[in-house]
């Protein structure tokens, strides 16, 4: 609004922002604390030190990344998630070109039966999905991984990249075809560089599909140790009674710190390409 | 319009469509049909291999075609069979939802919801009308009066407990609509007011608590990791405790008692949710033109009015869609629940934790006591449910008008 605030309304506004900050960071901060205190030392006795670093060590990163498997799993995480990131890309970018460029028969019908089928709930059909990949020879392999996240990421994104492939309008790509271009290539040349908002956008939702999720990695890849992803792979070490509690948060920070970053990077373009597609989520 | 014609272009297209169409009718469509069939069967730890000569086992189940029939597991447990009658698993799940006392207590929670409802009639009569007797910020505080009168008068507390001793569908069903129907205006009011603070001009730093604000939002991508370290305040050590001891109070363990247990996942899981709301607000607010206010002001509204009169009816429709998808998600989470309580304080053996929501209740059933056929059976109540809510939702939000044309 445009009023110049009161000095009580800004006391007030900078309250509520404060509090809601504390709300929002802490727990991060709590756990970048946890990780630098020593391992088997779960719990300070004083309650400072759940607030400010009074001691700080690398020990627990150094445990992390040397003794434990983590680095195993980051690669496994970074193989899964980076494979589903390409596929999901190429098949919905390929999907939603022919629906966003052509009008055919059963085209509403294929749009409306996407978003239709996506309400079954995934952990439900996870039971399908592990008996077709034990079928298939994929069950317990990171390919068969791929595949589910890959599929589970589809609907979503196509709907949000022809979403903002309508908004492009055809005429350039019109003009490009006039000059001898065929559709596929003057789409390619054209379009495709006008919407890297979205493209982004669905490679982030690829990435993280493969990064982040629990329980489809859990099930689908239960052992061995060295096969696990790392979200899989940190909270079994969370339940487990004699592994330090820093341990995990050590962990936890070496994953959650960049993803935020990440998000914090692409926040404006992250809106933009969801919110242009017309499909929010 | 892009040309071509005819076989070339029906190729085309094909192509291009053909990787999602396999990847949905495989991933999407057949654990779809495998479930159904699956949900009218006793399919559970001891009857875990399809008998492949029985009609639509030998085609549905997997192991059963000819390429994997090798592979077919002959180990302990006999085959399943379609179950006598075929609704069992069913009947199981849902109870004695259609007897008298459910119904009746169904009915009387419904009708604390009606004065609420009635409020919106109400008030677009009012506007129809042009003058309004009474605002409507007395409207919904007489509507919450008459809601707490409903409350007193019909005993809901006594129909609240006669359904959570029903079956296990109504029992987790409805804690997860109390969930819903808790969480998502509190993320709401939530971020609502955290757009309104930041999308003051005259503010600095809001850059920096934007950001810092929108960092939840970021780590919801790991929910279930950061949900543990949520657990980890509401635990018996933890660090609320240790705060409250500061001041002499002893701190309940939290986790333990199903009320509070239900509170902090909510508490955790509006951490991870508000921030959406707060950036979609903030987009919307950014399109109002100040104009607007500036018209008001002259007209000598108060900061209340201009945020019922203005703010509010044009952020709406931005707004509406995130509401309802958000709703959605709600009712589906699972990471916070699992990683915080796993369903758990325990009621009692065989039947569900204080805090089963509908998916930890979906994994429970299916990793944990593996009976297939209820967690299927489950599953195909919840689609219909989830997919009339979809529907709706898409009706209501107009999401795909103009996505068709």
């Amino acid at each position: 609004m445009s009023r110049r605030p009161t000095a009580i309304a800004l006391v007030f506004q900078y309250g509520i922002l404060i509090i809601a900050g504390v709300f929002a960071f802490y727990p991060v901060w709590f756990a970048i604390l946890a990780s630098g205190r020593l391992g088997d030392r779960l719990y300070t006795l004083n309650v400072v030190g759940m607030f400010i670093p009074t001691e700080w060590t690398f020990e627990n990163y150094r445990a992390m990344l040397v003794d434990k498997d983590l680095l195993t799993w980051l690669r496994n995480s970074l193989y899964v998630a980076s494979l589903t990131t390409v596929a999901s890309v190429i098949i919905t970018t390929s999907a939603a070109f022919a629906l966003s460029r052509f009008r055919f028969y059963g085209r509403e019908f294929f749009l409306i039966f996407l978003l239709a089928i996506q309400t079954f709930p995934a952990i439900l059909s996870l039971v399908a999905i592990a008996q077709l990949l034990t079928a298939i020879g994929l069950y317990g392999k990171h390919e068969g991984l791929i595949l589910a996240y890959t599929t589970g990421t589809l609907v979503f994104s196509t709907w949000n990249m022809k979403g903002y492939f309508d908004t492009i309008p055809i005429d350039l790509e019109e003009a490009a075809m006039i000059d001898g271009c065929g559709p596929v290539q003057s789409f390619i040349l054209i379009a495709l560089p006008l919407a890297r908002p979205a493209l982004a956008v669905t490679a982030l939702l690829g990435f993280l599909a493969g990064w982040g999720d629990f329980v489809f990695a859990n099930v689908l890849v239960p052992a061995p140790d060295s096969m696990k992803l790392v979200v899989p792979g940190l909270f079994s070490l969370a339940g487990s009674q004699n592994v330090p509690w820093g341990y995990f948060a050590a962990g936890a920070m070496i994953i959650i710190i960049p993803t935020i970053i990440v998000f914090l990077s692409l926040q404006r373009f992250l809106v933009a390409g969801l919110t242009v597609g017309g499909v929010k989520g | 319009m892009v040309s071509w014609s005819g076989r070339r272009r029906a190729f085309t297209i094909l192509l291009f469509v053909f990787p999602t169409l396999i990847g949905v009718l495989v991933f999407n469509v057949y654990p779809i049909i495998l479930n159904t069939y699956v949900s009218i069967t006793n399919r559970n730890k001891f009857h875990p291999y399809p008998d492949c000569a029985a009609g639509l086992s030998g085609v549905l189940d997997p192991v059963c075609w000819p390429v994997f029939r090798d592979k077919v597991p002959t180990g302990l447990g006999e085959p399943y069979t379609i179950e006598t009658p075929f609704y069992q698993n069913y009947a199981d799940l849902i109870g004695d939802l259609f007897s008298g006392p459910t119904l009746l207590a169904l009915l009387s929670l419904a009708l604390v919801v009606v004065p609420f409802a009635a409020v919106g009639a109400v008030d677009r009569r009012f506007q129809k009308m042009g003058d309004r007797p009474v605002s409507t910020t007395v409207l919904w505080i007489g509507a919450a009066g008459v809601a707490v009168l409903f409350v007193l008068l019909f005993n809901v507390r006594a129909a609240w407990d006669t359904l959570m001793a029903g079956g296990d569908f109504i029992v987790v069903v409805m804690r997860t609509v109390l969930f819903v129907a808790i969480r998502v205006p509190l993320s709401f009011l939530l971020g609502l007011t955290l757009a309104l603070i930041l999308n003051s001009q005259h503010l600095p730093g809001r850059t920096f608590f934007r950001v810092l604000l929108f960092i939840p939002w970021a780590a919801s991508s790991l929910a279930i990791l950061v949900a543990l370290i949520w657990q980890f305040f509401f635990r018996e050590q933890g660090t609320i405790n240790q705060v409250l001891s500061l001041f002499g109070i002893d701190g309940l363990s939290w986790l333990q008692n199903p009320t509070t247990a239900f509170a902090a996942i909510v508490i955790a899981d509006l951490w991870f949710s508000y921030p959406f709301f707060m950036i979609a607000i903030l987009g919307a607010l950014q399109s109002i033109p100040t104009e607007a206010y500036e018209a008001a002001e002259v007209d000598g509204a108060t900061y209340w009015q201009q945020l019922t009169r203005i703010t509010l009816p044009l952020i709406r429709p931005a707004i509406l869609p995130a509401t309802v998808l958000t709703s959605i998600t709600a009712f589906q989470m699972f990471g916070t629940a699992w990683a915080m309580t796993a369903g758990g304080p325990v009621r009692g053996a065989g039947q569900p934790g204080a805090t089963e929501f509908v998916m930890v209740y979906a994994y429970k059933t299916i990793f944990q006591t593996q009976n297939y056929g209820r967690a299927t059976a489950f599953a195909v109540i919840l689609f219909v449910f989830l997919f009339g809510a979809t529907l709706y939702s898409l009706r209501l939000t107009r999401l795909t008008k103009g996505a068709l044309e």
